[in-house]
Parts: structure tokens; sequence; C-alpha cells
């Protein structure tokens, strides 16, 4: 029995807790009671795939109908991968240890662009053939979403169809067309068809893209007749109509966010030019302060956690925050619940939130402020100022916080050696407002963290034509920096480029570019998100085995008119307003949050979105 | 008044180790709508202690828990609400309440039992080895601990040992009831170290569980959660 013989590797390898299952709250359905059994991958390990809220909410959605069960999969660390391999055991899941490859659907979500190589992994693990036209019906439909889904096709060769934009919705109809499928057994190519159809989905062998000499697109278009042209990603319009689980799994280890945590809105209206979250998930839609009660109630109910998250791309811009954040420490007092607040905008009037929050537990403060000079943050419209954090962090002191993280950027565009100084001038400023603070009201031990990571450019934001910085370049600055960083108080971490210009590489890579992935996989390659089983080495190896510089990719500028192998999503935001904000960007003009005045972005054409602006 | 549960540590879930043991059962306690205390502080957590620590990897079948209650609970309202909220692997057999003066459990513990199964190699030759093992009044075995190795006797430390033996399955099941005190412990591993080595046999894999925890009345083992106040 395959059951036993997972179990039996379990005493085999680290943290066997990562495969265990049966956990609280997780859902066991009879496989013979549906139609449709969808395995739901996330490709890291399960402490960081658990702590995915995505993934919750699909995981909630898929088992609420009744016609259909999903089962979680992560990717096993590397110790229980090559266990399961030399013992022929496939990739299970976690419900039941059923084999992955049987189950009628595999979703896979794509949070981040080094876990891809693990998706090949998984694939493999699961004995589903990499290639889109290898499969057969005795083969899931593999299907995936996610914020990297907004550039597919790095992955076009080895995923069956996207799912681009809010999930909720488009997922529930991908079951329906392939459980449609199913029953009317017609051909796996002719569901492909049908899921073609749908708003938001993406076939990949479906179309076909073909090159310049100089290696750009030189064209892409559909290869069949009543294919779309273009892709409009799904969009939830209310989100308080949306489904929200009621209930989360509880795991028996500790994962990443170990905690409740709740969606007050989606999208933001800041407009920061580097962030393609801002860009892909507009419009800004909240959920109104009944439901997130009422959702906060039944998960601490449910779960037992011990604290709950508000979360958010800018939680601060929650319009009644001050409001809720007191509701839900009133109301869960009694049961020892904490409430924290993540990714805070400084710009926001939260003092008596703060406060509040402090009664219960004191965490350290985070400014992400991105770029060192009032000039770079114009660049990428960051619409902070060194005064704003000055006044939040000598309130911060003076309310008892000793702990400050600082988040920055470099490599933006336009940057100089002089905004890579004001980095430091802003960790030196912020602790000597630590030391004016008086000794007898502020809290001992100062921690000033200071992290810089190197900038990578993204799909739909106005930075999508920029070249990155070379891996020379970024070396050279992370020396200054590291010079200017000795500041007593500050602790400076900063990010290695390798992994960075590889992100860039497959944020903006076309089809060549599934080739290289696949042949590093081949050389060994996963888990290159993790510091210890990256390998540049290996990358290098298979860009030269495949012939594709990835330069090209990473460190070339895009002309004006040059077609973007995105370029056929519509995502919302239309690429004149990304051309119209790369121009402000470089003349380091600002623009205004779009809830003071409608910029054009494009989402207006899209019904409901925008709604009372 | 204080609640003790005697609950399982199954199969799916013996590689949990303390620390995961602890935090899911303080949220399975939160979960339960009992009334839990809580210690005082900026992080304040359910006052709550385990009468042993069972080894990650190691299932139990009889483990015990100490929780303070801060009101008024019935041991049947305690059972079905504790088991309404914890995963089936974990599942709570027996309560009992106890004032807050009743001594701590862990205090009492003095002897465990475990089961101890081996499969095919030397299972048969270990498992006739038995009887003549039990016969011996001293054996010496090697005590590690992390700053010494040690001889010991261990004969005094067992205080029982049966095995039956299945010819069919080539499979032994020991049961051992051995001392579990500060300085006299003797661990399961270590039992059927000396066991084989004694019937001249090589170990097999083998499965341990533990099934009991026990206290001493008079000399008589009795449950640990139906241990008398002295």
């Amino acid at each position: 029995m395959l059951k036993d013989q997972i179990d039996a590797l379990l005493d085999r390898v680290q943290k066997p807790a990562r495969y265990m299952g049966g956990e609280m709250n997780s859902i066991i359905k009879d496989p013979d009671s549906v139609a449709i059994r969808y395995a739901f991958a996330f490709p890291d390990v399960y402490e960081v795939g658990m702590s995915h809220l995505g993934s919750r909410i699909l995981y909630d959605i898929i088992n609420k109908r009744e016609d259909a069960l999903c089962e979680r999969v992560f990717m096993p660390w590397v110790d229980m991968a090559d266990l399961m391999r030399a013992e022929h055991v496939p990739l299970f899941s976690m419900e039941t240890r059923s084999p992955v490859g049987g189950f009628d659907m595999l979703g896979i979500t794509l949070q981040y662009e080094m876990s891809y190589t693990n998706i090949l992994e998984i694939l493999d693990l699961s004995g589903i053939p990499l290639h889109s036209e290898d499969r057969t019906w005795e083969h899931p439909i593999v299907i995936a979403g996610g914020p990297c889904a907004f550039n597919p096709e790095p992955l076009y060769h080895f995923i069956d169809a996207f799912s681009i934009g809010d999930g909720e919705i488009s997922t529930l109809e991908t079951i329906d067309v392939v459980r449609r499928c199913k029953q009317e057994g017609v051909s796996r190519q002719e569901c492909l068809r049908r899921l073609a159809g749908l708003r938001g989905v993406y076939v990949p062998s479906l179309y076909e893209a073909a090159y310049h000499e100089d290696g750009t697109l030189a064209s892409f278009e559909p290869t069949e007749e009543g294919v779309p042209r273009t892709v409009v990603k799904n969009m939830v319009a209310d989100l308080d109509r949306a489904e929200y689980p009621q209930s989360i799994i509880v795991p028996f280890m500790e994962i990443v966010h170990d905690r409740i945590n709740i969606e007050v809105l989606r999208g933001c209206t800041r407009g920061c030019r580097f962030c393609q979250a801002g860009m892909i998930y507009r419009p800004v839609r909240e959920r109104s302060m009944e439901h997130l009660l009422d959702l906060a109630k039944h998960l601490v109910d449910e779960t037992g956690y011990e604290e709950i998250t508000l979360s958010s791309l800018s939680t601060g811009d929650y319009s009644c925050l001050p409001q809720l954040a007191h509701e839900l420490m009133e109301r869960f007092a009694e049961k020892r619940v904490a409430l924290s607040l993540p990714s805070l905008r400084l710009d926001s009037e939260l003092k008596a939130t703060l406060e509040e929050t402090q009664k219960v537990r004191k965490t350290s403060l985070t400014y992400a402020m991105e770029a060192g000079t009032q000039r770079l943050r114009d660049v990428i419209n960051k619409g902070i100022t060194e005064e704003d954090l000055m006044s939040s962090v000598t309130d911060a002191f003076a309310g008892g916080w000793s702990s400050i993280k600082l988040y920055f950027m470099f490599g933006l565009p336009t940057e100089t050696m002089e905004d890579l100084d004001g980095i430091a001038d802003l960790a030196g400023k912020v602790v000597r407002k630590y030391f004016e603070t008086p000794r007898n009201i502020r809290a001992r031990g100062l921690r000033v963290n200071c992290s810089a990571s190197c900038f990578v450019p993204k799909p739909f934001t106005p930075f999508q034509w920029e070249p990155q910085d070379t891996i020379e370049q970024f070396t050279e600055k992370q020396k200054h920096l590291c010079q200017i960083m000795r500041i007593k108080g500050v602790e400076f971490n900063w990010h290695e480029p390798h992994v960075s210009f590889l992100e860039a590489v497959f944020a903006r890579g076309d089809r060549r570019v599934a080739d290289v992935l696949e042949e590093a996989w081949r050389l060994g390659c996963r888990f290159d998100g993790w510091t210890d089983q990256f390998s540049f080495d290996k990358w290098m190896q298979a860009f030269a085995n495949c012939g594709v510089d990835p330069a090209f990719y990473a460190n070339r500028r895009r002309e004006k008119d040059e077609l973007l192998p995105w370029a056929f999503i519509d995502a919302g935001v239309t690429q004149a307003f990304l051309w119209r904000e790369r121009e402000r960007a470089v003349k380091a003009q600002i623009t205004p949050d779009c809830r003071k005045g409608c910029q054009g972005c494009g989402l207006k054409r899209f019904e409901g979105a925008c709604v009372g602006r | 008044m204080r609640m003790l549960l005697q609950f399982q540590k199954g199969d799916l879930v013996r590689h949990l180790g303390l620390l995961d043991l602890q935090r899911t059962i303080q949220r399975a306690l939160r979960r339960s709508g009992l009334p839990i205390s809580y210690s005082k502080g900026f992080n304040p957590h359910i006052v709550m202690s385990f009468a042993s620590a069972l080894s990650s990897g190691i299932p139990g079948d009889a483990e015990l828990l100490d929780v303070s209650l801060s009101g008024e609970a019935t041991e049947r309202e305690c059972l079905e609400k504790m088991n309404r909220v914890l995963p089936p692997a974990l599942s709570v057999s027996r309560v009992r309440l106890v004032d807050d003066r009743f001594p701590k459990v862990t205090a009492a513990l003095r002897q465990a039992q475990y089961r101890i199964t081996l499969r095919g190699g030397d299972a048969r030759k270990i498992a006739d080895a038995v009887p003549a093992f039990l016969a011996e009044e001293e054996i010496m075995a090697l005590r590690k601990s992390k700053r010494q190795e040690v001889m010991v006797n261990i004969r005094p430390m067992l205080h029982e040992l049966t095995v039956d033996f299945d010819a069919e399955a080539d499979c032994a099941v020991l049961s051992a009831r051995v001392s579990f005190v500060e300085a006299a412990t003797l661990k399961p591993e270590l039992l059927m170290e000396a066991l084989s080595a004694y019937a001249q046999a090589e170990l097999p894999r083998c499965e341990i569980r533990r099934t009991q925890l026990f206290g001493l009345s008079g000399d008589q083992p009795v449950p640990l959660i139906d241990m008398q106040a002295p």
C-alpha cells in the first residue's frame, strides 16, 4: 500500500511533520462521491505553502462544491524527494496520500519565479509528462495561476492552461468545463479548447510565437479560429460576495505565517511604479467591516489561533482600519488574541491603532522606504517623504518601540551613487531620533534593521521596458552600501544579485527560456529560492547548453513599440497607461493615488471596477 | 480546578515533537470553549504540563496532560469538548478533574509500559531468549547520556517483560514495564539492545509504542490518571 510506504519513509527524513497530514480542519471527502478530484499544489515546502492565503481560499471554495474535492500537495524537501525517487513512491496528496498523477485536475500556484524548477520536479515526481502535448486523459489537466501567470510564457510548455487574475470564480469555471468534457467523453484537446473559451484562461498550445532576427518577438497569434487574441484577466468585483474560508487548517508544525490571516482589501491604488502587485490586482476592493468581524469570529472559534493579521497590499489604506482594529481588540481580548498589522504605510493615520495593538504585543515596525532620496522616491512614485518617516519613528520611539525595519531596493531606474548614500543617511537619522527620545520614555535595545534588495523589473509595471542592473553593477553598489552602512545601531542586510538576475530573466522571459528551465532542472536545479540549494553555475550551464543569452532578458532596454511576450494579456492597466507612467518616472514626476482622481489606468473598462470613486 | 487528560499520540502523528504537540493541544484547548486559565504577561499562554515528553517518532496510547481550569466543568463535558476539537490521532480517552492542591502528575510518575514489535530477522531468537533473560539477576548495559557512558545493571529497572511470537507473521511483540524515574529510567531502545546482545542476535527494526504511564501505590503500579493523593 502506498500509504504504508509513505509512512515508512517518514522515519527517514527531517521534519516528517511536513508530510503527515491529518491536521485539524483538513477536509477529507470520499473520492467516489465526487466527479472532479482536484489536487492543489504549492511548489514549495509545506510550511511555506501552508502560509499562502490564496491557496487556502481556493481549497475552501473547491471543497464547498458537492461534486468536487480538493487535496493539498506540497513540494517534498530534497531528502524526501530523493527517497521517493529511490523507492518509487509517487508524489502524493496530504489528505488521503493519493498519487497526484491520478487526480482529474492539478492546480499549481505561481507565486515567485524561483519556484519554477520545483514545478517540473512536481510533475516528474507525479509521473506526469513534462510537456503538455505528451499528456492524455490518464493525466490531470494542469492549470496554473497566481501573480506570475501574468507572464506565463516561460512555462508555456509545461502547463495546459493558465488562469489569469482573481481565482475565486475562474477555478470553479474550469472545474465545470473539465467535468462536462469528461462526461461527454470529448478529447483532451477539445477540453483545452473549451477552457480557452473561458474568460481569463490562456491555453498556450493554441498560440504561436514568431521572432525577429534580433531575438525580439515578431508576432503572437492564436493558431485556431475562435481562440481569443487577447486574454482578459478575471476580477472579482465585490469581495463581500466572494467566498472566504470561515475555517482553516491548523498545522501541527510551525509554519511561516502561523496565524489567522484576514484579507481586508485587495488591490492598491498608490501606483508605486516598481510594484507588479499594485498594478495587476487593481482596482481596490474592500471587505465590509461587518463581514471582516464575522470572519474573524468564525476563524478564532474554529482554529484556536492566538493571533490575527489583517493582510492586503496596503492595510493602512483600509477605510475603517482604526475602528476595525479597535473592535477586534475588544472582542477577542478575553481569548488573548493578538492583532498584527503588517505592511503598514507610515503615511496612514494610525497612531491610535498602534497604541491599541501595543497593549497586547510589541512587534517591530516596518517601513518600506524603497529608495534613499526624495528624487528617486518620486521616480518610483513611492509617496513617502523623509518627514513622514521621521515623524512616525519619533512617535514610535516615544510609544515604546525600539525595533525598526527599513526596506530599500537598489538598482532602480535612474539611480546614482547619491541615492545609495541617501539610504545610509536615512538609517543614521532614525538612529539619532532614537537617542533624542528621552531616556525615561524610550524602550531599551535599539535595533534598526535595514535591508536592500536588488530591483527586478516586472511585466505590467511602468518599468517593464527597463534594463536590470548587471550582476557586476549590483556587486559594485553593494560594496559601496556595505561601506557606508557601518552605522552604530544599524544592522544591514542585502540580497545576492544572482537570484535577482534569474528572477528578471523569468519575469520577462518568452517561450525560449522554457527550454532553459527544463535544462536547469535536468542539471539538478530545484528549490532555487533556498540559498543552500541554489546553484548559479548550473543555471549558467543551462543557458549555455540552450544557446540562450540571459542578458537579453534581464539587462536589455525594450523599445516602446517592441511586442512584449505578455502583451496579449489584458491585465486591466493598459500598456498606454504604463508607458505614460514610465515617461513621468524618468522625469521624476509623481502620480497621485487614483482615489484622489482617476489616472486613466484602464480599469474603468471593467464592469463593477472602481465603484463609488 | 485541574483537568487530567489521558490522550493518545496516534501513529499518524508519532513524529510530532514536544513543541508541536504543545502548540496543537493549546490551540485545541482554546477552541474547546472550556474555562482554561492563562499565565500573566505580554505573551499569555495556557497553564498546562505533560506528565512526560514522548520522543518524536514514538506513538503513545495513554499520555497524560495536566491543565489548569479557571472555572467549573464536568469530566464528561471536558471529554466531549476536547474530542470535538482534537484531530482523531490525538483523541482523549479519559478525563479526571482534581482540585488545585492535587500533586503534579509528573511527580507521581514511576514506571512506563512499552510495546515493542520486532519483525523478521532474528525476532524469534530474541523472543526465545526472554525467559532466560528474566532469570538473570544482573544485566549490564551501556547507558549513554549527553555527558558520559556508563555500564549499569538494568535488570532492577525491568519490572515485567512478556512476549508473544506469531510464527506465521514472523513477528515478536514484547511488552515491557520499566522504571521511569530520574537516574533510573530504562529506555526501551536500551532494553532491546541488551536483550538482543543477550540472545546473541541481531536486532531487527523495531516499532516502539508507549502503552501506559504508571505511578506506584505501595509497590503496585497504578495508571497515572488513577493515582490518589498521598
